[in-house]
């Protein structure tokens, strides 16, 4: 990575690229932009951008499948943006390999948070994951199973500590839903949502200050869940 | 053989090949039974007696045999019975002036048994052809649809006619494609030349054509009349039915055209309205004849991002409804978390909500419930923000749930906001429809129709009261999915 990261924009609205290539500038990022699917794919190539925020609703290709050609040759971190209505497409697109999401029209603090997101994750792949996640108040130690709030331990069950660890080894991160079961129940239980529900309301409960605002285990209405880092 | 049973005797005595024979035969038969007895007769009765053949021959077999048998009787009368006998000569003028005058009146009864036959059989056949009308006017009648209209004119000329098979051909009429109604054995049709076609014509134009096909037997002059008859009413059956589809039609868009009208006055002064104020902020700190302090830049911009926020809820009820009315709203089920989305929605507003107290009841042991995530967050969102609406400013908005039946769940959202009088309570969940001056409350009318739309996708029922506690929304949800019952996920042993 330079030192000052490459962001790589393909939206096919000139006004939104106008905005977002203003806005990133004056945040010290480098930035390319594309308004074509195709064009993006050669962009991305050429260029070997940091990051790459791809609009799902492009003129020529699928956003998805400018997700799918992009992760057979590179891991760079994805963020899509897309319309709320479309949920179907966010978790594909996830399901595909982007690493997160945006809601049209988001702000661009979110924007910002997002491709920190992002950059730190792209780093963590070249290094070793770490072993002790450190939020707010609470401490996992994934190595030793142990999970700390405020210093006292909080017991949690097998299955609890394997959810919650899966979340919080990818700090800031969505995770589909199916996504979380394939890989904390196994590759049967993708469909059981509500296994996925029942748990994340234990979970809070004994790590949350208030279960009915949660600031670490937070929802994605529609997509799955987030394990908050920057709370 | 075939549906014609009349019994072989009449048919015998009414074949019309034979009908001048049997005129001779009767005058045969009457001569010689007179002849028999010529010595005790008068020769006025014998002439008298000679009308019966005349008649009998008319009223049977009709004029030409009539008229026939009056000449033969006239001959045999002459021949037989007036002297000198066995010649055709005549010697007494009396008799001369007897002959002629029977004569004359043989003939005049000829005709006038030959026309009241002929006024008969053209009354039977009058009869027969407005019962075979009336009929087919019944058949008709109360259709509305064109393809049984044309199979009911099909089915019933083939049963007047007594025909082999009978096709309707009916063009593109208005909307409707063009079709085929057949009657009968289609595969006979489909090898021989009909033997009548007509048009189904109306004054507005041809509509299609009847066809009929009955072996090599043509059709009369008043059978063909009858077929034209039937042709003129059918056609007029389907006019009348593509008419109605098509007034239908018409009144379909009419009503829609209204709602989109509707849509767009209030849609447009609805978008308009945010538009306003981030164009005016927007301007206002682009300019340079002005410095803003901080604080100013500061509440501007948050004006516009409030807005702007507001300008995108517009947008998603707007798509929201559309996919309603398109019936794409088809519910996403999973078995959801009923507090999880209560909390995520209140979160979400929070920022809207401002201070305004809310209390959520919903028991921590109420069962999973089978709904689309993303929908029902839809519900509570335009539940509350309606109720936010309408109340006074920092008064308590309630949400509960409770199972109420095993298979039932009740959500009720409850405000401080005037009581609604009974009129409005059922129209409020109409789109477009505002209890208040639309300049006063802002939204696009279409929040609670899109809570009704998803409910009601779900299977629920949701409906407003005022009770004692304030002004409550209720809605109902199934609990079942399908026949299954939520299911228990039971968490391991601590």
């Amino acid at each position: 990575m330079t030192a000052t990261p490459h962001i790589l924009v393909i939206d096919d609205e000139p006004q939104i690229l106008r905005a977002l290539r203003t806005i990133l500038v004056a945040q010290n990022y480098r930035v390319s932009v594309a308004s074509r699917g195709e064009e993006g794919l050669a962009l991305a190539a050429a260029e070997q951008p940091d990051i790459i925020i791809l609009d799902l609703g492009l003129p020529d290709i699928d956003g998805i499948d400018v997700c799918d050609r992009l992760r057979q040759w590179t891991q760079t971190p994805i963020v899509v943006l897309s319309v709320r209505e479309n949920e179907r497409d966010k978790v594909l697109a996830l399901d595909k390999g982007a690493d997160d999401y945006l809601v049209k029209p988001f702000g661009i603090e979110e924007l910002l948070a997002r491709i920190r997101v992002a950059l730190r994750h792209s780093t963590h792949v070249k290094g070793s994951t770490e072993l002790v996640v450190q939020t707010g108040d609470i401490v996992i130690d994934l190595a030793r199973h142990i999970v700390t709030k405020g210093g006292a331990e909080v017991k949690l069950t097998g299955t609890e500590f394997k959810l919650l660890a899966y979340l919080a080894s990818h700090p800031g991160r969505v995770l589909t839903h199916q996504g979380i079961l394939n890989h904390v129940w196994g590759p049967d239980y993708g469909d059981n949502v509500e296994y996925l529900r029942v748990y994340m309301s234990l979970l809070r409960k004994k790590l949350e200050d208030n279960p009915k605002k949660p600031k670490f285990l937070l929802s994605e209405p529609g997509i799955g869940y987030r394990f908050s880092f920057d709370a | 053989m075939s549906s014609k049973k009349r019994s072989w005797i009449s048919d015998w005595i009414y074949k019309r090949s034979l009908a001048y024979p049997y005129a001779v035969i009767v005058v045969a038969l009457m001569t010689f039974l007179l002849f028999l007895v010529r010595e005790r007769l008068n020769i006025s009765t014998v002439a008298l007696l000679f009308l019966l053949p005349v008649l009998l021959s008319t009223t049977l077999w009709g004029l030409g045999p009539g008229i026939l048998s009056g000449i033969l009787t006239f001959l045999s009368y002459n021949f037989f019975f007036i002297a000198p006998y066995y010649t055709l000569l005549v010697h007494e003028s009396q008799e001369i002036i007897a002959l002629v005058i029977f004569f004359v009146i043989a003939i005049l009864i000829n005709q006038l048994v030959g026309r009241e036959k002929k006024s008969l059989e053209a009354a039977l056949a009058r009869e027969h052809e407005s019962t075979s009308l009336y009929e087919f006017s019944v058949g008709l009648a109360g259709l509305n649809d064109l393809k049984e209209i044309a199979s009911v004119i099909a089915q019933k000329t083939l049963e007047t006619f007594q025909a082999e098979a009978v096709n309707i051909r009916v063009e593109k009429i208005y909307a409707e494609d063009s079709f085929s109604a057949v009657a009968g054995n289609t595969a006979a049709a489909d090898q021989a030349q009909p033997v009548a076609e007509t048009l189904l014509e109306t004054a507005r134009g041809v509509l299609g054509e009847i066809r009929l096909w009955r072996g090599h037997a043509p059709l009369s002059w008043a059978e063909l009349r009858l077929l034209r008859t039937f042709a003129a009413q059918g056609a007029l059956a389907l006019e009348r039915s593509a008419l109605a589809h098509s007034e239908t039609r018409a009144k379909v868009l009419e009503e829609s055209d209204r709602l989109k009208s509707a849509l767009l006055h209030s849609v447009s002064h609805e978008l308009r309205t945010p538009l306003v104020t981030i164009k005016a902020a927007t301007t206002s700190l682009l300019s340079h004849q002005v410095k803003w302090d901080s604080e100013a830049r500061q509440e501007l911009l948050t004006a516009v991002d409030e807005e702007a926020d507001l300008l995108n809820h517009l947008v998603s009820n707007l798509l929201n409804m559309s996919r309603i009315e398109s019936g794409a709203m088809k519910p996403n089920r999973q078995w959801n978390f009923l507090p999880e989305i209560v909390d995520v929605v209140i979160g979400r507003m929070h920022r809207t909500l401002g201070n305004t107290p809310l209390r959520v009841e919903i028991p921590d042991e109420l069962p999973l419930v089978p709904v689309d995530y993303m929908q029902m967050e839809q519900v509570f969102t335009n539940l509350i923000s309606n109720s936010f609406k309408y109340a006074p400013a920092g008064s308590e908005i309630r949400i509960r749930a409770k199972a109420i039946h095993p298979d039932n769940l009740l959500v009720q959202v409850t405000n401080q906001g005037p009581p609604v009088e009974a009129e409005h309570l059922e129209r409020i969940f109409d789109k477009f429809y505002r209890v208040t001056y639309a300049d006063k409350v802002s939204g696009t009318g279409l929040g609670l129709s899109i809570c009704k739309g998803i409910i009601e996708a779900h299977g629920g029922r949701i409906w407003a009261e005022n009770l004692p506690e304030g002004f409550t929304f209720h809605f109902t949800l199934p609990l079942t999915w399908d026949g299954m019952q939520p299911p228990l996920v039971k968490s391991e042993g601590e």
